[in-house]
């Protein structure tokens, strides 16, 4: 692994992101939030920025890195990097990292929004480190998803398909249709519960029990294997399916 | 600089082979053309000499060392050109061409080399604005940019125009000439027939013939002459063996007493061998 390879690679995502106008796209959606929040004033906003911080880490993350995937695999731009010096673990953490870092700042403008107009209060050191986990391994298992995606088509409709099934649940808690300690347990081994349980420890109001521990656990381990045993060595076969030359 | 023992290939996806057992060998410092109609496994080849592709079964060595046991410092020392373009569309040549400059140790002088290929202007410009032609000389440029001891080109002269492709050419002659190695692919034989100092005909994953384009033009050329005369006001022609043509009566005759229109020795093209070697006609169109 060599730093300044890997730093150029990271400029260079993050320059593609602002190129194909992602980076305008999420100030954009931050500013309608800070205009809703200004205009409409209701009770159901409380329970939404978790659940917005929550859906922006997990889906979205999941669904921008297999965008990205596909544009690549559009243009053919794998090919080429695959023919330099650099190392296919650099090119894998450069988009987990560029993927994560531009969530954080998209992320952060929603949030600037809520404080402001709905005076949230949060413990910022949980909450930044939470989005960073959380869309790390979301971005890794997006990576690891596309590795199996036909096409752009079929892609999205199987995330539609997986966020039903692993968003709903969670939903419903947050909402308080379901509750009770038995599902307390079984929804903490879906990660977007896990990672549901990341996020509210970031908020003042929300006591950190044992359950954030287990999460915050659960998904390190599940970031670091799913990455070294799954991501990685499964990424030079895909990458040369996709290269199209 | 590369040794290829019985190398064979298999997509996952596919029943067969797409490379049986192929040799051959690249010289340092030559050109070394790889010539099939398409679908014969150029490109396959090509991608597996250069660390793409990985399940092949056979041996390959680099400076008499296994493939295998490279890493990625391998590709600091040699250049590659795709058969279709691989830029950012929607970033410029220049942003396109300086995110490949940095990963490399070694730097081309790029405004030179873009200049030669007449990019230099349009270096600001958006590649999803490019032509065809364009993107392919940006291709050429992509491949030099890390001064390459070696270069991979896979059909670079296909889609070009006279003009441009002779531009490649030259440069492709120069890195030769400074020393490099060149392995270039190609389905168009008159393309590079005079570019290259040896050529493989390849086939169905099989390689028919190498030896250089002279020896395969004396081997398998029609070494005849054939002379055209004015004869009662009307131009006849004659053809005759080269061997001995020095005895041959009815050519000297021929010579001395009538009015020659012209004399050519009979010139076979590749592409005559080609067909003549392996029975396959190529497909001229891209
Ligand atoms: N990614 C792939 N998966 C399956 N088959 C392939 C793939 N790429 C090429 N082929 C097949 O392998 C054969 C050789 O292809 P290729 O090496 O591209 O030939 P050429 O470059 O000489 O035109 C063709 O029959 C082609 O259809
Ligand atoms: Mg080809």
């Amino acid at each position: 692994m060599k730093v300044s390879r890997l730093k150029q690679l990271i400029l260079g995502e993050l320059l593609r992101l602002h190129k194909y106008n992602v980076i305008f796209i999420s100030v954009f959606i931050a500013l309608v939030w800070g205009i809703i929040l200004y205009f409409v004033n209701s009770n159901i906003f409380d329970v939404l920025l978790p659940l917005l911080i929550l859906v922006d880490s997990t889906m979205m993350s999941f669904m921008y890195i297999g965008s990205v995937m596909f544009f690549e695999k559009k243009e053919s731009t794998l090919s080429s990097i695959l023919v330099t010096p650099v190392k296919n673990e650099e090119i894998v953490l450069s988009k987990i990292f560029a993927n994560t870092l531009h969530n954080l700042l998209s992320t952060s403008l929603v949030i600037i929004a809520f404080v402001f107009i709905k005076q949230v209060e949060l413990r910022y050191i949980l909450i930044f480190f939470s989005i960073i986990v959380i869309t790390s391994l979301f971005t890794g298992l997006g990576l690891l998803f596309s590795y199996y995606q036909k096409d752009f088509t079929t892609m999205l409709m199987n995330i539609m398909i997986l966020a039903f099934l692993l968003l709903i649940p969670s939903a419903l808690f947050a909402f308080g249709i379901i509750s009770g300690k038995f599902w307390e347990y079984i929804l903490l081994i879906n990660p977007i519960q896990a990672a549901q349980e990341l996020i509210n420890g970031g908020f003042k109001e929300y006591e950190i029990t044992w359950k954030y521990y287990f999460s915050l656990a659960y998904l390190l381990v599940g970031l670091i294997t799913t990455y070294k045993y799954l991501i990685i060595p499964k990424f030079q076969k895909y990458a040369v399916s996709i290269s199209g030359v | 600089m590369f040794k290829v023992e019985n190398l064979e290939f298999k997509y996952t996806k596919n029943q067969s082979n797409v490379l049986n057992g192929l040799n051959f060998e690249i010289k340092e410092g030559e050109i070394f053309g790889f010539l099939g109609p398409s679908g014969a496994g150029k490109s396959t080849t090509q991608k597996i000499i250069i660390k793409i592709l990985e399940d092949y079964k056979g041996k390959i060595l680099y400076k008499d060392k296994d493939l295998k046991s490279y890493g990625n410092e391998f590709y600091e020392d040699i250049g590659v050109s795709f058969e279709m373009p691989v830029h950012f569309s929607k970033m410029t040549a220049m942003e396109n061409i300086n995110f490949f400059l940095k990963l490399y140790k070694n730097n081309e002088d790029i405004e030179l080399l873009m200049k030669r290929l007449g990019l230099w202007e349009d270096r600001n410009k958006l590649v999803g604005e490019f032509s065809k032609g364009m993107k392919i000389r940006l291709n050429l440029v992509r491949a030099l940019l890390n001064k390459p001891k070696m270069l991979f080109l896979d059909e670079p002269t296909n889609g070009l125009d006279p003009a441009n492709a002779m531009i490649m050419k030259d440069i492709i002659r120069e890195f030769k000439n400074n020393g490099g190695t060149v392995f270039i692919t190609s389905h168009i034989m008159s393309d590079i027939d005079q570019l290259c100092d040896r050529v493989a005909f390849i086939v169905n994953g099989e390689i028919k013939e190498i030896d250089s384009p002279r020896n395969l033009k004396i081997r398998y050329g029609k070494r005849t002459v054939k002379v055209e005369y004015k004869e009662d006001n009307q131009i006849k022609s004659k053809e005759y063996p080269l061997t001995e043509i020095s005895e041959n009566r009815d050519f000297i005759d021929i010579i001395k007493s009538k009015d020659i229109e012209t004399i050519h020795s009979g010139e076979t093209t590749l592409e005559d061998i080609f067909i003549k070697v392996t029975g396959v006609n190529l497909d001229n169109e891209s």
